[in-house]
């Protein structure tokens, strides 16, 4: 197990510097920050100025390797843009993004599942039909449109709630956090369903199908011709086992949700980080742009490790290799 | 009604019997048609400034403009008739889907029977590979690559294969392989001048309806991936607006009850985006052995 | 509700004397702020602007950009190369101490040492060295003729020689002034606190030389959201917000609740035509070559002039805010030239001017622009392209981001088109000096210049006016420079943008200025 462990980290780390040796050269290659970070009507001195302040006047291999030997010692650099190291900024950003993404992929959880029970216990019942008409839309419909929905009717027309921005926050930790009051989650209330959409179809789908295969299996039948109750048999027999699969999905979604707040966060001006990369991209802000990539890539990199790790400690086959 | 016998025939059969799907699927067709005959049928040419006029912009549906005609669905902040450019996007919408679905396809379905085929290291490299990527969201390789390309169709269309070729590739080595792993297939490869026969008499037909199926999946995807980049600002030139940019360019106005400009364009996109979906669906219930009655 | 542009300096000067008695608090809410608290770290705009509330700059520029005394009461030239201040008497620092030369020697020396990536010094640019000729007066001597140096100081913070002086250097300067100790001013308002990317809390400085500000208390929120920091001034937690958006601005003149204040800014948007031989995107029709550049006839020039409706460009692309321009700066700027006619939309002259001009079937150009910089620069070259296509020129509109527009731009790969030019020093040297004077390194001039543009008596006149130390006589040079530019229309001003900003209905009055700053100190309570 040691083996393949250390194996696996190997392997990762590899990933890791290609990966960060992909991200600097292909940011490098999008275009000359000067040209956005100083005013285009600004003078040549300035601009000579701002090129040497910023280090890009050195090779490309050699910004590289300052870069690397940085984050080594934990120093992503400082944006050009809020000119603040890139790590406090994404740090600043990422209570808002996480409140965001833990609460729309828990209400998609809670409520997707449920509903996917049902529809796979009685998939015949019109509201069976009418829960995966819902789920193909929320499949179907992209994020964003969702989202402008969800703004003209709750924002525009009834008024009920605030059309975007981070509502009230309070200090907790020394982290600022706004689900704990009204007016956040007020202000959250919209961005968490419209995130939500899209894994709550999901979830409504993976559940469904995985009690539609349990029910139709000889167990259940002979649970039945024994005379157990229904209840019994959901509880005992169908949602133990489709719990398993569901726990993995809903660990590899809070990552793919991450990335998937970009586009929700756009929306609703949703202060956190998908709105940091956005902004950055269009503004050629390169350490914040490299910096987040890396730690995405990061992200999912350990993410990847964990449950490879935790199939190896499951599966034994799966150390030697030959299962995979 | 005779019997059906071939197995085209079987299927179109089984598919006739939901109603969804065969509505989807008549959809889909309207879609299909308006949208290449959209010159016949626009009352307007959406790309052609000459035929523009600054005075008709953002007027609500129902507006006479200059060109004497009825704008069904308003105008946009250009002044185009919001028909003719929900039409010509939706025109712009199926081609970049179509094409980049068939070289993420064409790509993908390669990688997958190689690495089926071949074995050994390169298949181990090829999988982990297509692994690792599909563990990145989709969403954000298209983000990132379309920063990186730079705006244009063909920039567009290689963003969004990488960001999907990687389930072809995914789906094609998982058939490729189940039937590699047969009996015959290793008898056959045992005898000489038989490896494009293997490749393309058994690897690749048993690929085929696992990859028809996410093919559906990814045009639609494809879609709505363009969509959402034009939102963002990320995707294509704005005088030849797609629906994702039709629908970006009128988000700013919806505040001021000017919702129009926004709505119908959406309501396009995602009556094509549901209609695939739905086919999609009904194939792959189709496919599926084990819900077969 | 729109409070009208210029309301006069005396109903201003009134309302102060009214408001310094009230003891209020004024809560902003800003689109951005200082990035630190030492006002010479970053030539930002929105630095400079929280930077104005607590220090003072040696030259003063007014709500036109109009250059007036600040702590230096005088200036001029005393030879060639070297400038004399007199510097205002009497002025202390919020820790009681005294102004002097000292304060501007030191200052002045400090900005190439502390300044950050957006570098403050371009303030001191032509600076050889500061010579303190008594504690009211100060020489500064240049690098040459330096006819705009006082235009140069209207940026130039004064900070406190004693205060400051342990914090001047790159390591220490945040420290010191973020945290307080080196953070003192001769301006209206003290430092409280300050949270960066947060709020800028400041109280009164009583002994202002301006006399005391209409506010006990100043609070100075950030919000970069435009959605957000209106509906902030909406539930009454901000007093006065910049930027509105034009969409919203539209909704807000129906809402009772809010004021709207119309300012003009210094961006004009400029059509740049290709003087080049062989301009990329220009062809014949059909994609043919063309024997020569047509953008070099006149007529053509003309014809493209013509063909742009301006009024239609205000009213309907940006929704009534803006202005239609004739000239590359606003007027009134040091350097606008009134003399320049309207230009008058006229698609039959434009069509005839084509057909003289040998193009009777017009040619084909391609249209480059930003569609992310500057509100309704996309739109408004979308419109331009419907212009141009119906006077007969076919055109292809690329509306890009700039990140892409403006280093493509700088290689030259356009041959049409259009950005916004903002004139931040109110005179022309800025702007004609980097656009219109033909491409010369040696002088610093042209730099801008990319389209080749040349003409030999522009050249002359604005290499004269750079080193001509007399006023008046460098703004007639300038304004003959701007006329004859705009007469050869390789540079076709369309439109001169404006800024909203909005307040809680009948509480504050102020002007709008051309920078775009919100100073408290000039923000005054109604009634």
């Amino acid at each position: 197990m040691l083996g393949f462990v250390i194996q696996r980290l190997i392997q990762a780390a590899a990933v890791m510097a290609v990966m960060s040796v992909i991200v600097f050269v292909g940011v490098y290659a999008v275009g000359n920050p000067v040209d956005i970070v100083i005013p285009p009507d600004a003078t040549q001195d300035v601009r000579e100025e701002a090129i040497r302040r910023l280090g890009l006047d050195l090779p490309l291999w050699r910004q590289y390797f300052l870069f690397v030997g940085g984050v080594l010692q934990g120093d992503f650099g400082r944006s050009f843009i809020y000119n603040e190291p890139v790590l406090s900024l994404i740090a600043g950003r990422a209570p808002a993004t996480i409140e965001l993404v833990l609460i729309s992929v828990l209400c998609a959880t809670v409520i997707g599942v449920s509903l996917g029970v049902y529809a796979g216990y009685r998939p015949h019942a019109p509201l069976a039909r009418a829960i995966m008409a819902l789920s193909v839309l929320g499949f179907s419909v992209p994020t964003f449109w969702v989202g402008l929905i969800l703004i003209l009717t709750f924002a525009v027309s009834l008024g009920w709630l605030p059309a975007g921005g981070r509502g009230e926050t309070v200090l907790i930790l020394g982290v600022r956090w706004s689900f704990p009051t009204l007016d956040g989650l007020a202000h959250i209330a919209l961005p968490a369903l419209n995130l939500a959409l899209f894994k709550m179809a999901m979830m409504i789908r993976l559940a469904r199908s995985g009690v539609r295969e349990i029910m139709l299996t000889d167990t259940i039948r002979f649970a039945r011709a024994a005379g157990i109750s229904e209840a019994t048999i959901l509880r005992r027999h169908v949602l133990k086992l489709i719990a398993a699969p569901i726990i993995t999905v809903f660990g590899l979604e809070l990552g793919s949700t991450l990335a998937f707040a970009v586009v929700t966060e756009t929306i609703f001006s949703w202060p956190g980080m998908g709105k940091l990369i956005i902004d950055s991209i269009t503004l050629l802000d390169r350490p914040v742009m490299v910096a987040y990539l890396i730690l995405t890539a990061l992200l999912f990199v350990t993410i990847n490790l964990l449950v490879d790790l935790a199939y190896a400690a499951i599966d034994p086959r799966v150390r030697s290799g030959e299962a995979r | 009604m005779s019997a059906p016998s071939t197995p085209l025939a079987l299927f179109w059969a089984d598919f006739r019997e939901n109603r969804v799907a065969l509505a989807a699927l008549a959809m889909v067709a309207l879609i299909a048609l308006a949208a290449i005959f959209a010159p016949l049928i626009a009352p307007q040419n959406p790309y052609d400034l000459a035929t523009l006029s600054l005075m008709d912009a953002r007027r609500p549906p129902g507006f006479v403009g200059s060109g004497g005609y009825v704008h069904l669905l308003g105008t946009d902040p250009q002044g185009r008739d919001l028909v003719s450019a929900i039409l010509y996007g939706l025109r712009i919408s199926i081609q970049i889907g179509v094409a980049a679905g068939a070289v993420a396809l064409t790509l993908g379905a390669t990688l997958g029977v190689a690495a089926a085929y071949l074995g050994g290291r390169l298949e181990a490299l090829i999988m982990r590979a297509v692994d690792l990527q599909l563990s990145f969201p989709p969403i954000l390789l298209a983000l990132v690559l379309s920063a990186l390309l730079g705006q244009g169709r063909l920039q567009l269309i290689a963003a969004l294969v990488a960001a999907q070729y990687a389930y072809f590739a995914r789906t094609a080595y998982g058939a490729a392989s189940a039937e590699r792993r047969k009996d015959y297939v290793e008898a056959a490869l045992a005898t000489p001048l038989s490896g494009r026969r293997v490749v393309f008499r058994h690897l690749l037909p048993n690929c085929a309806p696992p990859l028809i199926v996410v093919a559906t999946v990814q045009i639609a995807n494809a879609i709505s991936l363009e969509a959402t980049l034009s939102f963002l600002g990320l995707g294509l030139p704005v005088n030849e607006p797609s629906l994702g940019m039709l629908i970006a360019n009128g988000f700013p106005y919806m505040m001021s009850g000017r919702s129009w400009i926004s709505v119908y364009p959406g309501v396009a996109l995602i009556v094509l985006i549901v209609a695939i979906n739905l086919v999609g669906d009904q194939v792959r219930d189709q496919f599926n052995p084990r819900l077969r009655r | 509700m729109t409070l009208s542009f210029r309301t006069g300096a005396a109903a201003a000067a009134l309302l102060l004397a009214a408001g310094a008695a009230a003891a209020q608090t004024l809560t902003i809410g800003v689109r951005g702020g200082p990035e630190s608290l030492d006002p010479h770290f970053s030539a930002l705009g929105s630095h400079a602007e929280a930077a104005k509330h607590i220090y003072d700059t040696l030259v003063w520029s007014g709500d036109d950009l109009q250059i007036e005394p600040g702590l230096a009461t005088s200036w001029a030239p005393v030879d060639e190369d070297t400038w004399r201040f007199t510097l205002r008497e009497g002025v202390t620092f919020h820790d009681g101490s005294a102004f002097d030369a000292e304060d501007v020697k030191f200052s002045i020396e400090r900005i190439p040492v502390v300044s950050g990536p957006t570098t403050t010094t371009i303030y001191v640019r032509r600076v050889a060295e500061v010579e303190i000729v008594d504690p009211l007066t100060i020489d500064i001597h240049t690098d040459g003729p330096a006819a705009t140096l006082p235009y140069d100081f209207v940026r130039l913070f004064i900070v406190s020689s004693e205060a400051a002086a342990d914090y001047s250097t790159p390591e220490t300067a945040n420290e010191g002034f973020n945290g307080g100790p080196a953070a003192v001013g001769t301006g209206p308002f003290r430092l409280v606190s300050w949270e960066p990317k947060g709020d800028l809390v400041l109280e009164r400085f009583d002994g202002y030389w301006r006399g005391p500000a209409a506010w006990e208390r100043v609070i100075r929120k950030e919000m970069p959201n435009d959605s957000s920091r209106l509906a902030a001034l909406k539930s009454g937690q901000v007093d006065v917000i910049n930027y509105v958006s034009s969409i919203d601005y539209l909704a807000l003149q129906r809402d009772p609740s809010v004021d709207t204040v119309v300012g003009d800014s210094v961006y004009v948007m400029n059509l740049q035509l290709d003087q080049r031989e062989n301009p990329p995107g220009v062809r014949a029709v059909g994609g043919g070559e063309l024997d020569a550049n047509p953008l070099r006839d006149p007529r053509v020039r003309e014809a493209i002039d013509s063909a742009i409706d301006r009024e239609t460009m205000v009213g309907i692309v940006l929704e009534g805010l803006g202005k239609p321009a004739n000239q590359m700066m606003p007027p009134g700027f040091f350097g606008s030239n009134e003399e320049i006619p309207t230009p008058t939309y006229d698609p039959a002259k434009a069509k005839a001017l084509l057909a003289e001009a040998g193009y009777p079937d017009g040619f084909e150009i391609d249209l480059y622009c930003t569609s992310d910089r500057l509100p309704g620069d996309g739109a408004i070259c979308q419109g331009l392209g419907q212009m141009f296509t119906q006077a007969g020129i076919r055109t292809n509109v690329n509306a890009l981001s700039r990140t892409v527009y403006f280093p493509a731009q700088a290689r030259r790969e356009y041959g049409v088109f259009m950005n916004g030019w903002g004139t931040l020093t109110g005179e022309a040297s800025y702007t004609l000096g980097s656009l219109a004077h033909s491409e010369a390194p040696d002088l610093k001039l042209g730099a801008f210049n990319r389209i080749e543009y040349r003409n030999e008596e522009v050249d002359a006149l604005l290499q004269e006016a750079a080193t001509e130390m007399d006023a008046p006589r460098r703004r007639a040079l300038y304004e003959e420079a701007m006329a004859k530019t705009m007469a050869d229309r390789a540079y076709i001003s369309i439109v001169q943008l404006q800024t909203v900003w909005a307040a809680r209905a009948g509480s504050v009055t102020f002007e709008p200025r051309f920078d775009e700053d919100t100073l408290a100190y000039f923000i005054h309570p109604k009634g």
